[in-house]
């Protein structure tokens, strides 16, 4: 069976989870990481030298980045889906918003949700994470021209290139922050939010 | 002809030139982004609006990020090549192409632009030191896996080794402290003799 290592409250686990119950994937997940550590320790290095999560392991091949992970499962389960489109152009369209969530959303994200989530109070540099809010809103507004034209971000149906932009769009209209109004944004949210296995694997952890 | 829009001493623009010319294929190049400007404006961010370069336009696809170009070029010209055609192999592939963005180009930056994109009086010294001690660590990374692989996708020279290839030439090339990277090294001797790599790559740093 597939076993995948890393903490479900980690967003890079998330993205595999998730993904494993849209396609019916059976899967064993052992918490590393966080609070729980091991992936400092030479048997998780092992596997993978950057001692971050996610890895898995599927029948002996080992694989981390969670985005390669995602990948790599929606093409071998997905294959032949809307999930997996058959056409090399949707395909290329579709996955560009994984690479995007890597270059762009995720570093945008990181001071804020960090700030806000993993750091006590009397520590918090309001004005810094002030600053990093406004700019991830301007990656937002990103997504929202997008969506104003697609039904999704991997174009008329949902698929693999919805997935590692989805947990950080949940921490956006979660966190106690501002919010500009992006409505194409909130109703692509609000179909990903619909999505049992997303509320099981995201909604339902919380921010943590 | 696909046409490529982007400045050509940018790391991302390079990835797009060296893998069209590994393959051969024409293509028609813009200057955009840098000291021709234009990324911000209307025309250029109706097909990027993240104002970032490079994009490319083939046939009805307009596509942006660098590494998703690769990978589409790779698959659509060169699949069983470039690109492996079992899944597996190419998930190898991928995972390093991520692993150029997610943990790579962090210690690079501050390094490249406190250095070369900065006038001296302006630079901070110890964030570009402590910025190099994290971009070796990476290197480090690399370099035990190329302790057991001829390239970063494996026995061959794949899309794999095309991301990291222009930010191997950044260490190799800025005024820095270098650790002894023995297998790094090999690899980036490899690459160095590739036409495509000295066309593309290998053109000062600026």
């Amino acid at each position: 069976m597939l076993k995948i290592l890393g903490r479900a409250t980690s967003s890079n686990v998330q993205k595999v989870v998730w993904l494993c119950d849209e396609l019916s994937v059976p899967f064993e997940r052992t918490d590393i990481g966080g609070p729980f550590g091991g992936n400092d320790q030479p048997e998780y290095l092992s596997l993978n030298p950057n001692g971050v999560v996610p890895t898995i392991d599927d029948d002996g091949f080992v694989l981390w980045e969670s985005n390669s992970i995602v990948r790599y499962l929606a093409e071998k389960h997905g294959a032949g889906t809307p999930f997996w489109p058959e056409d090399i152009q949707a395909r290329a369209s579709a996955g560009r918003w994984m690479d995007w969530a890597l270059s762009v959303l995720a570093g945008r994200h990181v001071p804020v949700f960090q700030g806000l989530i993993r750091t006590p109070e009397a520590e918090r540099d309001m004005a810094k994470i002030g600053a990093a809010r406004d700019l991830w809103a301007k990656a937002n507004l990103v997504l929202e021209a997008w969506l104003a034209d697609h039904e999704y971000l991997s174009g008329d149906a949902f698929g693999f290139g919805d997935i590692p932009a989805s947990p950080f769009t949940y921490r956006w209209f979660n966190l106690a922050i501002e919010r500009e109004d992006f409505p194409n944004l909130k109703r692509w949210h609000d179909a990903i939010c619909a999505r049992p296995a997303f509320r099981k694997h995201v909604i339902d952890i919380g921010l943590q | 002809m696909l046409q490529l829009k982007g400045r050509n001493n940018s790391s991302n623009v390079m990835k797009a030139l060296w893998v069209l010319d590994e393959i051969g294929l024409d293509y028609e190049r813009e200057d955009i982004g840098g000291a021709f400007g234009k990324n911000d404006e209307a025309p250029y961010l109706t097909l990027n609006p993240n104002g970032r370069i490079p994009t490319i336009i083939d046939g009805g696809l307009v596509l942006w990020e660098s590494n998703s170009i690769v990978r589409y070029i790779s698959s659509t010209h060169s699949l069983g090549d470039l690109c492996p055609a079992d899944p597996a192999g190419r998930a190898l592939c991928e995972m390093w192409m991520d692993w150029q963005l997610t943990e790579l180009v962090n210690g690079m930056v501050p390094v490249f632009h406190g250095l070369i994109r900065k006038l001296p009086a302006e630079r901070d010294p110890a964030a570009i030191a402590t910025a190099r001690d994290v971009w070796a660590g990476k290197w480090a990374i690399l370099d035990d896996h190329l302790s057991r692989n001829a390239y970063i996708g494996g026995d061959r020279f794949t899309m794999a080794d095309i991301p990291i290839g222009p930010i191997a030439y950044r260490w190799y090339e800025l005024p820095i402290e270098r650790e002894d990277f023995t297998h790094l090294q090999r690899w980036y001797d490899l690459i160095c003799a590739r036409p495509a790599f000295r066309k593309h790559v290998m053109t000062g740093l600026s």
